[in-house]
């Protein structure tokens, strides 16, 4: 399976709903993200009825949102990823995800220095760094973005001092950075 | 249409948030008060606001390596028939600031930083509660030139962000942009900084304990 092509598919798919709001682009969406957004939920600790409930409702948010995908900023799955996080938190703890606005126009990130790399090979090699990091480092990361928990808690999980949850995120994302042609 | 911008350089932007804070924020395991000082800290720096980003994409990577959960038969189908029904979503527009204040922060004062209304506590000091969830309490903080916060420790974790000027303590100096992490236990007095008055937003995950017994007795009564 071609994962570059199949990424790159998805954002063309999301470009379609946004401009023709084209029903059959979203319903191959649908079939890709809802389940996916589904484990996610699940993962976080919803139950079965909470999870189904929010995966429709955040491809609803899809449906709704497609115009304000900028695939020039994030994957197709970044954003997905965003738009379930946000409806969780909205949904599951009455809260607001606190996000910068976009009217303030701040200067962009010089991320494009490596302009050679598309987001979508970016997410291959990423993928393949993932797969790549020691078992103790993945765990870490694994519990920050499906746990909830803060690092204290995790620490104490797993049994071993915060300072080594630090150090192993650390060296987590220096990999993870540098996979994605960032710096470290 | 030109917004205002930190007149400070993102690369003269010293205390940053470290990954495992970041992480919180961009997985979305923070409170809201934690996640609004450091979403405010990526208004104002370019580095952290990269890194955040790349941590979402690494949350979109793990999102997509999930093993698929099958939805109920007929999931599609119920939300194919929403789809008619429901209208594209608008961003709220709303005025541009006028003094710079970060949109991300104007959201929970109802405006911009110069309008806020501030409560007098203490010489020279001043504040403005925002919100409480939890024993989490995010407010905004102002000092005159020299005013003295008094010298303290906390029983949780203590986050200031620098809005305006800026302010000293034993762990150095902070300027706008600039995010200072106490550690429950850990001491410190801040003062601010000649010249013009400091604003922080600051976030307290338990309450404040302070060395004065006035202090200790006022505390509570500002929510401190």
């Amino acid at each position: 399976m071609n994962r570059p092509a199949e990424a790159a598919e998805l954002d063309v798919l999301l470009g379609r709903v946004a401009a023709h709001r084209d029903k059959a682009a979203f319903a191959t969406l649908f079939a890709h993200f809802a389940p996916r957004v589904k484990a996610y939920l699940l993962r976080l600790g919803a139950s079965s009825a909470v999870a189904e409930e929010l995966a429709q409702e955040a491809l609803l948010s899809v449906w709704r949102k497609a115009h304000l995908f900028d695939p020039g900023k994030a994957s197709a799955a970044t954003w997905l990823f965003t738009i379930a996080r946000n409806l969780r938190i909205d949904a599951v703890r009455r809260e607001k995800h606190p996000e910068l606005d976009p009217e303030d126009f701040l200067p962009e990130p010089q991320a494009e220095a490596d302009a050679a790399l598309t987001l979508a090979e970016n997410e291959v090699r990423l993928r393949t760094a993932l797969k790549q990091l020691p078992v103790e480092q993945i765990e870490v990361v694994q519990l920050s973005f499906f746990a909830e928990k803060p690092h204290s808690q995790i620490a104490q999980e797993l049994g071993i001092p915060l300072g080594t949850v630090k150090s192993r995120l650390r060296l987590a994302m220096g990999r993870l950075r540098q996979a994605m042609g960032g710096d470290e | 249409m030109i917004a205002h911008h930190p007149q400070r350089d993102t690369a003269a932007i010293a205390h940053h948030p470290d990954d495992a804070l970041l992480v919180t924020y961009a997985s979305g395991a923070a409170d809201e008060a934690t996640s609004l000082i450091v979403a405010t800290h990526l208004h104002y720096c370019t580095i952290c606001r990269m890194r955040a980003g790349e941590m979402e994409t690494i949350g979109g990577t793990l999102l997509e390596e999930l093993a698929p959960e099958p939805l109920a038969s007929g999931a599609l189908d119920a939300t194919m028939a929403k789809l008619d029904k429901v209208l594209p979503y608008e961003r709220p527009r709303h005025m541009p600031s006028r003094d710079g204040t970060p949109g991300v922060l104007r959201a929970y004062l109802g405006g911009d930083l110069r309008d806020v209304h501030w409560r007098r506590m203490g010489p020279g000091l001043s504040y403005v509660p925002l919100f409480r969830r939890g024993g989490v309490a995010a407010r905004l903080l102002r000092g005159v030139p020299g005013a003295d916060s008094g010298p303290h420790s906390h029983k949780g974790l203590e986050y200031t962000l620098v809005l305006k000027g800026g302010y000293t303590d034993v762990t150095g100096s902070y300027a706008p942009g600039d995010l200072q992490v106490m550690e429950a236990g850990q001491h410190h007095n801040p003062v601010a900084d000649p010249g013009e008055d400091c604003i922080n937003l600051a976030v307290t995950t338990g309450r404040l304990k302070f060395d004065s017994l006035i202090q200790k007795i006022a505390a509570p009564l500002f929510g401190f």
